[in-house]
């Protein structure tokens, strides 16, 4: 277990665990609103199919996942949430923005309660646009982001406190 | 659906003459039924009922006094039969006093541009205070709407809240109508209202740090001051529309954003 502290391994495993890595992520939903019913649509539906993509989107808790798709407004109450949600996951940590309202606060960048743009909160890997986006817009960009995890040093993604393996 | 009380339907109302009116084969022009709730209001509220109206087949609107208020609720309930509580809120009746310079940069387009009295920040926007069915004297309006199943009818009431900002207090409902107590600590938070007797007035929707009352007239849009409305860049042509008009609005649309940006 060595080998893998804060995602530090020689080269040829790290090739091989970005490939292992990039077909499990499981991937915890945030449904916030409309762009939600999409993202449903994109995992349980058996047109679009996401978990062919290896993608699982059933972990019980944000401390069991590797990827958060956050799809819907995020009010400026709900933010605080949001990122302490995010904070509980273990590293290395994805972030997909889906949808206008993620992105930069979409047709309500001019409310008085709604947070403009996920970024604003947290580090996002990849932004889905569209009002809301089809699914098959989700399922491009979980094969961006898993074009991006092939090629990445784990050790690098690595923000928060090191992993100690007794 | 029953049509709200509002200055916009009010006068749409008043521009239709009353024998067009009778002449559309729905028209009712007396409605009993509403009528009659209305005299039975009348006769235990006495001059407390300060105003009414009826939209016959439709709704009726009551505008009580303010001390009346809770008096009017329990009526509603215990001897109108309106079991149902539907809503409570507020309206703040006073013209935007940042004029129109709220408006997006498509309104814009498709209204003309305002004149500059207008535009300016504070300046005489001066559109006549609206007050909507059953009058109002102040710039601040209750509203509330019970529904009676058994009898198939609502009736919104309403009550003049005063002029002052920071003067604004209602007696509370949530005695007669529990489910007046989320309502009630929306209209708190969003216009700045003070029921005396709420149980538990704090924030509903907006974070409890939020400085402000969201619904209130004067209550700026700071984005959109700092900011011109950006989604016109994205218009596209409706279909069948002429594209050469739309490109040249849109250029103009693209200046006035630079323009305004600038300053």
């Amino acid at each position: 277990m060595g080998l893998v502290e804060s995602g530090k391994m020689p080269k040829p495993m790290t090739k091989l665990l970005n490939l292992s890595r990039k077909y499990s992520l499981w991937m915890y939903q945030w449904g916030l609103a409309c762009c939600g019913i999409e993202m449903g649509a994109a995992l349980a539906s058996p047109r679009y199919d996401m978990m062919r993509l290896g993608v699982i989107p059933f972990p019980a808790s944000p401390r069991q996942a590797d990827l958060i798709v956050v799809s819907g407004t995020i009010t400026d109450k709900m933010a605080p949430s949001v990122r302490r949600l995010y904070e509980q996951m273990p590293d290395p940590k994805y972030v997909i923005s889906m949808g206008s309202c993620t992105n930069c606060g979409g047709p309500y960048w001019d409310s008085y309660s709604v947070t403009k743009g996920l970024d604003q909160i947290i580090p996002v890997d990849v932004y889905i646009p569209g009002c809301p986006p089809r699914p098959e817009a989700l399922l491009d960009a979980i094969a961006m982001l898993q074009a991006q995890i092939i090629d990445e040093d784990p050790a690098e993604r690595w923000k928060g406190e090191p992993l100690v393996v007794s | 659906m029953s049509r709200l009380s509002s200055a916009d339907s009010r006068a749409t109302s008043e521009e239709i003459p009353a024998t067009e009116a009778a002449d559309t084969e729905e028209a009712i022009e007396v409605d009993e039924a509403r009528e009659d709730l209305l005299a039975d209001l009348r006769a235990e509220l006495g001059d407390a009922l300060v105003d009414t109206h009826i939209d016959p087949g439709r709704e009726v609107w009551a505008r009580v006094s303010l001390e009346s208020w809770v008096a009017a609720g329990t009526f509603a309930r215990d001897g109108l039969a309106c079991h149902f509580f539907d809503f409570l809120s507020a309206i703040d009746w006073m013209p935007s006093p940042f004029g129109r310079d709220m408006n997006s940069q498509e309104d814009l387009i498709v209204d003309g541009a305002p004149d500059s009295a207008a535009q300016a920040p504070g300046g005489a926007a001066a559109d006549e205070q609206a007050t909507g069915y059953a009058g109002g004297d102040t710039r601040f309006q209750l509203l509330a709407r019970v529904h009676a199943p058994s009898r198939g009818l609502g009736l919104i009431l309403k009550a003049d809240l005063g002029d002052d900002p920071d003067l604004l207090r209602a007696a509370t409902w949530v005695p007669v109508y529990a489910g007046a107590a989320w309502h009630e600590r929306e209209a708190w938070e969003m216009f700045g209202i003070d029921f005396e007797g709420h149980p538990n007035l704090i924030h509903l929707y907006l974070p409890g740090e939020f400085e402000g009352h969201p619904l209130r007239k004067d209550f700026p849009l700071l984005s959109r001051r700092v900011k011109p409305w950006p989604g016109i860049v994205d218009v596209e042509p409706m279909p069948g529309e002429d594209e050469a008009t739309v490109d040249t609005s849109e250029a103009d649309a693209n200046e006035d954003a630079t323009e305004a940006a600038a300053e």
